[in-house]
């Protein structure tokens, strides 16, 4: 009795929680008279898909943008694999002069607040040319100092002898890292990669600031800046929102046990 | 044979170096230029007067005068204490809700993993779409919460994100709504650690279940909750997404805190040095906190 009790307040809790999702999932079905309508109707009536045809019509940009924030993200995705995996092996599995100092260094990085030196970095990418590019987004996401910590706790827990006799033999560093360290590392990449997908997906702050034509934005600032355009059409801005949430959802539906369990275990940050 | 194998073993140690430095290159080369180049250039622009507008032979170096000036600024004084509230503000509540969820969800209970999930979807959507959605939910004329509002009994409901006084109230409502996923999901894990044979030892002795909360959960999770103290106060601090889509720092500059600041001064006004300077208080601040709350770590946690 007392756990059908604790677990209707729980469900219900739940379910005011999720209210603001089912109310932008519902309304972008909705004609714009009826999404105000009071007491609100989970169901719409009339049910129409107008508000995403109209989204997707010629004078928006909104197919532009998906594609661009696909692409961004694939190739952040790509980088940090490369990139922070082979930085991980070389921290956990070879010796060189200094590699504790320099492990060190890029830990102390993790306290800067990004939000701190959000002019520098722009300084720089404009110096570059890097602004108003997918590189001015996809580059630096790939090096990800945190999870260069997180894998090479993963490949220092890989036992030596299995790599030993592969070098002994004449195996290249390069071979043993990715015939070896990799496909025994597909676990914590995955975890690396689901958080990175939903960061890189969702990120806003780095769009805004480096990126302003509005053909290479991506689909979050596409969003916002959406939202100040046709400030009345909430319509379209529910339809357009539940477009930006989907992929994530999705995503999440299919792997939060890599989501609780990197979280839980190794406190992956907020 | 014995001193060809070590002269094998000794060119093998040789080449690891090298190959060591080649596999940490790249990594090496972002991190300069990411991390290390805006963080050392931003304490040498803090020193000038840079600004976008004016052009490079104007700059001059001023010494300290931009963290002088920022006492008398009250722009920024101002912005420095909305951030302080914010934190006031978001810290205990995150915390609380979250370990509130923690606790619940630990209970037995029917379809605890969809529960689970149902708290946490917030946490892994898009900040826009949250802020979009959120802007009609506590919309004031129309808004279903002000409609349930009224339909309670409230004559005036609140003004919500458009109020001088509530609009950081509201802010902090929903990041803490979309946070608690994830620091629930944190204090779950350190609430399955505490063992059994002492709530059940507190049962023998009579312990009711507030004692047991406060005598056996809160000691043995104080790690945890200070661990997750310390994220909580450096997320305070990053508040530029959630406030620029949520109000832009306004109405007016009411909900204007550091970040928005900052990003004002120099996206807006182009004062470059100034909001330099700005930025490293705010840098200086976090690791202050950081360090102070290290050294009360151990005044108050307990280790098991």
């Amino acid at each position: 009795m007392r756990k059908i009790i604790v677990t209707s307040l729980a469900a219900l809790l739940g379910i005011v929680n999720l209210f603001p999702f089912i109310f932008m999932l519902s309304s972008s079905f909705k004609p714009l008279g009826k999404i105000f309508e009071y007491p609100f109707r989970l169901v719409p009536e009339p049910f129409i898909w107008d508000n995403y045809k109209g989204i997707f019509g010629e004078q928006y940009k909104f197919a532009l943008w998906y594609q661009n924030s696909a692409v961004m993200v694939v190739l952040t995705l790509a980088l940090k694999c490369a990139i922070v995996s082979i930085t991980a092996y070389a921290f956990a599995r070879l010796r060189f002069r200094g590699r504790d100092m320099i492990f060190l260094l890029f830990l102390a990085a993790l306290m800067l607040p990004g939000d701190a030196t959000i002019i520098q970095r722009y300084v720089i990418y404009k110096v570059l040319h890097l602004t108003d590019t997918v590189w001015a987004i996809a580059l630096p996401a790939a090096f990800d100092v945190y999870f260069v910590f997180l894998l090479r706790q993963f490949f220092l827990s890989i036992p030596f002898e299995l790599t030993e006799a592969a070098i002994i033999d004449g195996c290249g560093h390069f071979r043993v890292f990715y015939r070896i360290i990799l496909p025994l590392a597909k676990p914590a990449l995955m975890t690396m990669i689901l958080f990175s997908f939903v960061w890189s997906w969702n990120d806003f702050t780095n769009p805004f600031i480096f990126i302003t034509n509005m053909d290479k934005q991506m689909l979050t600032v596409g969003i916002a800046m959406f939202q100040e355009m046709k400030s009345q059409n909430y319509a379209l801005q529910m339809a357009a929102s539940s477009l930006a949430l989907i992929p994530v959802v999705l995503l999440f539906m299919f792997s939060q046990q890599y989501f609780i369990k990197g979280i839980a275990t190794s406190g992956i940050k907020g | 044979m014995k001193k060809a194998a070590l002269a094998r073993s000794h060119s093998l140690r040789r080449q690891e170096q090298w190959i060591g430095y080649g596999f940490i290159l790249p990594f090496t080369i972002g991190f300069i230029v990411f991390q290390l180049a805006p963080l050392l250039s931003s304490v040498a622009i803090s020193l000038t007067n840079l600004s976008f507008i004016s052009n490079l032979s104007g700059v001059k170096f001023v010494g300290l005068q931009n963290f002088i000036s920022m006492a008398g600024d009250e722009q920024f004084t101002g912005a420095l204490w909305r951030t302080i509230y914010y934190c006031f503000l978001f810290v205990p509540g995150v915390i609380a809700a979250s370990l509130f969820f923690a606790f619940l969800i630990n209970r037995n209970l029917y379809l605890r993993s969809s529960i689970r999930t149902a708290i946490f979807m917030p946490y892994v959507s898009n900040m826009v779409a949250i802020a979009v959605v959120w802007a009609l939910l506590l919309d004031v004329n129309d808004g279903p919460v002000n409609a349930l509002l009224r339909a309670l009994g409230v004559e005036n409901p609140p003004l919500w994100l458009l109020g001088e006084k509530t609009a950081i109230p509201s802010i902090v409502m929903i990041v803490v709504w979309q946070n608690i996923g994830f620091f629930m999901i944190v204090f779950l894990a350190a609430l399955q650690n505490v063992p059994n044979e002492l709530y059940e030892a507190a049962m023998i002795d009579g312990a009711g279940g507030f004692a047991k909360f406060r005598r056996i959960t809160l000691p043995l999770i104080s790690p945890t909750t200070f661990l997750l103290t310390i994220t909580a106060i450096i997320n305070s601090f990053q508040n530029f997404g959630p406030i620029q889509v949520l109000t832009k720092g306004g109405p007016g500059a009411a909900s204007t805190t550091l970040s928005v600041n900052i990003y004002q001064e120099s996206f807006v006004h182009y004062r470059i040095g100034y909001s330099t300077a700005q930025a490293i208080v705010m840098f200086v601040m976090i690791l202050a906190i950081t360090v102070i709350q290290w050294r009360g770590q151990k005044k108050w946690v307990t280790y098991s």
